[in-house]
């Protein structure tokens, strides 16, 4: 309980006990009509010292980190960061762990990636690629280091926003490279799941590799990781919509016309935590023939997709309590706003919406691109 | 002279047993059920326990015991081995008899196959699906022992999975493992098995999932396949699971072209589960309207 | 109640393996996913019987001091392990029975063993089978579930989705393929802590040599003949469809 109250106290600045009890939090929280404790209860059954009945209503694990709440509470109590994570790593020491998410853990632990691949097989979608991606390791130096992360490395859809991401680097003869083999999980979601050890672990292991080479600036993806290495890491690194921003101009010259009506999807940890709203909207709607729509929950009020935090790997979790998952509310507003599009910011997204469509019947109606694979087919020429 | 020890619990594998027998010499074969079209000298006996597999044992000093990799073999097979200090091979898939016996092994989780010369006498614990069961087939000979030693170990009760239809039995099966990502996408299988008259079935990380019953596995663990053909979507191909695989014809998708599954497929599909079915299920409806 | 839990180390396939004709090279080792089962069903069995766990890791000599026989170790320790043993075979081997004569000696305090029915690299026998068969212990395979109601009863699979409950004497050993609870998750610093505080005792034993059983290669299975289709959704799906029709499917 002691170790609880510490970690409260660091994550929070102290704060976590500053709450007005106002319920803003769970009245903006997307599981808070299902979760027997919204966080203004869980920081009331924690000052009552009723931290085990949060434990065992398994409450601390419906969570998508979504930082809505944190991002509305008038207190500034970091929730997200802070009293969720904290009750996690509660959880993880008492060997309570939600069983996918157990082994994603073990897999990161053993091989930095949730997937139980080989680290040796870290490149592997470079290799699809009809020209070299180079690495670090030959290369040395490069301006620009490009991080897929785990899923933009491994996972069979996201791959392919990684190839287009690294496709439209060599179209603006950007200078770049990858670490390859010597990438590992930045371990957002570790952190956000409580695992701290593992998480600064990652992090000392990562930066040991970048301290190896030079390079001006990091360019990822994967919202969570770039959340991580800014915010956590404190490198200098943009995301992808970032960059691509800023080679708008040479981009505009080169693109061809589109034929979608797009509609932008604001990740959590691209928007509400690190507050990029317009650079990628800039860029989509830059796109000659692109109709932009937006979302009728955008920007601060965007609906997650459900994976942040470790959500990926807490479905089963989710299911208990939701019927519906937020991916599926999702892209029925993407339909209801006439979207055939959904451009996301984070490779995390595109699975998710892909099987929402799935689930919801949508998926001869609406596809998910990457902003990077967006752009790719506007240069490409659709 | 070889002794096989025919599975009690998954009595078809015993015929492959005796397949195996026949090509490797004299043989008898030792059971604890009625088997009427077993070929050639049967002892039944009325229970099979490892005291009993050490009395015949002691009693036929046989060159060669054969077992199966199927649950009551790999019990049996190992403490004899542990009495006897005679040498013991398992996950065998070829066996030759000479001087010594030749034997090969998959191991390393099917990756690596292993030659082995393996002096008299020896036990062999064989993988199922390598000798055709047929060959095990024709009239017995059967000889009753009355051997009833009891055993430190009691089966005191069965408990089966509840009611559901017989995958071992099903002419074509759609079988969905990890690579179908999501719990929704069963359903995609389910109507690929309904289009192509077949039932649905899974990979053992499905089933515990609970995305499909424990009834509908496939594998070690759960059920063998003989039917005409087995399709396999988003399964890696385990050692575990291929064993359950015996249908005529395999039919494989999976995004890893080196995924072992490949290695018993008549067809391969290099493609994504979840990408490849919705279009093929559309293609298949147009042909049935 | 005395229970014993078997660990030991295996080449990790998923880092991958050299296949050379007369020996495999692993670039690693992981704890054998059988053993992490049966040692996760026998922290469960302490939990239901009160009983005092003693998790002993099996390992080459060459290999005595790998990071995975450690993490091993410090797995159990975290878990809940009351004593840890290391022992030590002085010679590497392939032969299980070579193993259970080596070890035999140090397992005659346990009522209940605990071992992953097999593990990755075997192709030799069985440990816990044939360690029983040394012993002369009980053994069950093919463990599911352990409960105690003064007697051991063991679940068993039997195929099929079919289990089997089995009254089984003291001692035994059980050679565990699934504990009836998922591998729980030791964060990192609880691991660490282990590894810091884990006292391990270790024996150093003599491996027998039984011979009988002689390698003559290890290869690669050959890919048989498959007809391997690439290309687009569109293309796959017309051609699976043809494959379909060819049997008569549709």
């Amino acid at each position: 309980m002691d170790m609880l109250l510490n970690r409260l106290k660091e994550l929070t600045n102290n704060k976590y006990f500053q709450c007005i009890q106002c319920g803003t939090c769970g009245g903006s929280c997307p599981y808070g009509a299902y979760t027997p404790y919204t966080p203004r209860r869980m920081i009331l059954a924690i000052r009552l010292g009723m931290v085990e009945d949060i434990l065992n209503s398994n409450a601390q694990w419906l969570c998508t980190a979504c930082q809505t709440c944190t991002s509305r509470c008038p207190s500034r109590i970091q929730i997200t960061d802070g009293i969720i994570p904290a009750l996690r790593e509660k959880s993880l020491l008492e060997g309570k762990v939600p069983e996918e998410l157990s082994t994603a853990l073990i897999n990161i632990m053993r091989y930095g990636n949730p997937f139980k691949e080989s680290p040796m097989k870290r490149d592997g979608w470079a290799k699809e690629l009809d020209f070299e991606v180079p690495t670090m390791m030959k290369k040395k130096s490069a301006e620009v280091l490009l991080l897929p992360e785990c899923f933009g490395a491994y996972h069979r859809r996201c791959k392919q926003a990684t190839k287009a991401l690294a496709k439209v680097m060599k179209i603006l003869e950007v200078d770049f490279a990858i670490l390859g083999r010597e990438e590992r999980c930045t371990g957002d979601h570790v952190r956000l799941c409580g695992e701290f050890a593992l998480f600064e672990d990652l992090m000392e292991k990562n930066m040991k590799v970048f301290r190896k080479y030079e390079f001006k600036y990091i360019v990822t993806h994967d919202a969570h990781a770039f959340n991580a290495l800014k915010n956590f890491y404190g490198l200098n690194v943009l995301h992808h919509s970032q960059f691509l921003h800023d080679n708008l101009e040479k981009l505009k010259g080169m693109f061809n016309e589109l034929d979608y009506t797009v509609t932008y999807h604001d990740s959590c940890y691209l928007g509400r935590k690190n507050g990029i709203y317009e650079e990628p909207r800039e860029v989509i709607r830059s796109i000659p023939g692109v109709r932009f729509v937006e979302f009728k929950r955008n920007r601060e009020n965007a609906l997650c997709c459900g994976a942040g935090g470790g959500g990926i790997w807490l479905d089963s979790v989710m299911r208990e309590f939701v019927k519906v998952r937020p991916a599926e509310d999702r892209v029925r507003e993407a339909k209801e706003v006439g979207a055939d599009v959904i451009v996301t910011g984070c490779v995390l997204d595109i699975p998710m919406f892909e099987d929402a469509l799935k689930v919801t019947g949508l998926d001869g109606e609406i596809v998910v691109k990457d902003i990077a694979e967006l752009v790719l087919e506007a240069l490409e020429g659709g | 002279m070889i002794l096989v020890f025919g599975e009690e619990f998954e009595r078809d594998v015993t015929y492959e047993l005796v397949a195996l027998a026949k090509r490797l010499g004299d043989y008898k074969v030792v059971v604890s059920e009625d088997f009427d079209d077993i070929d050639g000298d049967v002892i039944r006996v009325e229970r099979l326990n490892w005291k009993v597999v050490k009395e015949l044992h002691d009693r036929f000093k046989p060159e060669g015991v054969l077992f199966a990799n199927a649950p009551s073999g790999m019990d049996l097979a190992p403490k004899l081995a542990g009495i006897t200090g005679i040498p013991m091979v398992t996950n065998v898939i070829k066996l030759e008899n000479g001087d010594r016996f030749k034997a090969t092994s998959l191991t390393y989780g099917g990756k690596v196959l292993v030659d082995l010369e393996v002096d008299k006498p020896s036990i062999f614990v064989v993988n199922r699906g390598y000798y055709d069961p047929n060959e095990g087939r024709g009239t017995p000979k059967v000889e009753r022992l009355d051997l009833d030693f009891e055993d430190d170990v009691e089966l005191i009760e069965v408990v089966k999975p509840e009611e559901d239809v017989d995958i071992s039995k099903a002419e074509v099966v759609v079988s969905v493992g990890r690579g179908i990502g999501d719990e929704s996408n069963i359903e995609l299988a389910k109507e690929l098995a309904e289009l192509l008259n077949g039932v649905v079935a899974g990979s053992r990380p499905i089933i515990d999932q609970g995305w499909l019953p424990k009834s509908r596995q496939v594998g070690r663990s759960g059920k063998t396949v003989t039917g005409k053909v087995y399709i396999a979507l988003g399964i890696s191909g385990a050692t575990e699971h291929v064993e359950g695989v015996k249908a005529k014809n395999v039919i494989a998708v999976n995004t890893d072209r080196d995924a072992p599954i490949f290695r018993i497929a008549k067809v391969g599909v290099v493609a994504d589960v979840n990408e490849l079915l919705p279009v093929l299920i559309e293609k298949l409806r147009e042909i049935k309207s | 109640m005395r229970i014993g839990a078997i660990v030991r180390i295996v080449p990790d396939l998923v880092m991958g393996i050299e296949i050379e004709e007369s020996e495999i090279v692993p670039f690693k080792y992981v704890p054998n996913e059988r053993d992490e089962h049966a040692l996760e069903e026998a922290v469960v069995f302490k939990e239901k019987t009160g009983g005092n766990l003693e998790v002993v890791g099996i390992v080459d000599d060459e290999l005595r001091d790998d990071e995975a026989m450690e993490e091993a170790l410090a797995l159990a320790y975290a878990k809940g392990a009351d004593s840890l043993k290391k022992i030590v075979l002085n010679r590497r081997t392939f032969d299980r029975r070579e193993v259970a004569r080596a070890i035999a000696d140090h397992f005659k305090d346990y009522d209940v063993v605990m071992v992953g029915i097999q593990s990755i690299d075997s192709f030799a026998g069985y440990l816990g089978g044939i360690l029983s068969g040394v012993l002369g212990y009980s053994y069950v395979g093919g463990v599911v579930g352990v409960d105690y109601d003064g007697g051991l009863i063991v679940q068993k699979e039997l195929g099929g989705g079919v289990v089997g409950k089995f009254r089984v004497k003291t001692p035994a050993i059980l050679g565990v393929v699934s504990a009836e609870r998922p591998i729980t998750f030791v964060p990192l610093v609880k691991l660490r802590q282990a590894m810091k505080e884990m006292k391990v005792e270790e024996i150093e034993v003599e491996v027998p040599d039984m011979g009988g059983i002689e390698v003559v290669r290890f290869y690669e299975p050959e890919k048989p003949e498959i007809t391997l289709l690439e290309g687009d959704v569109e293309e796959l799906a017309d051609k699976l469809v043809e494959v379909f029709k060819s049997l008569s499917l549709v």
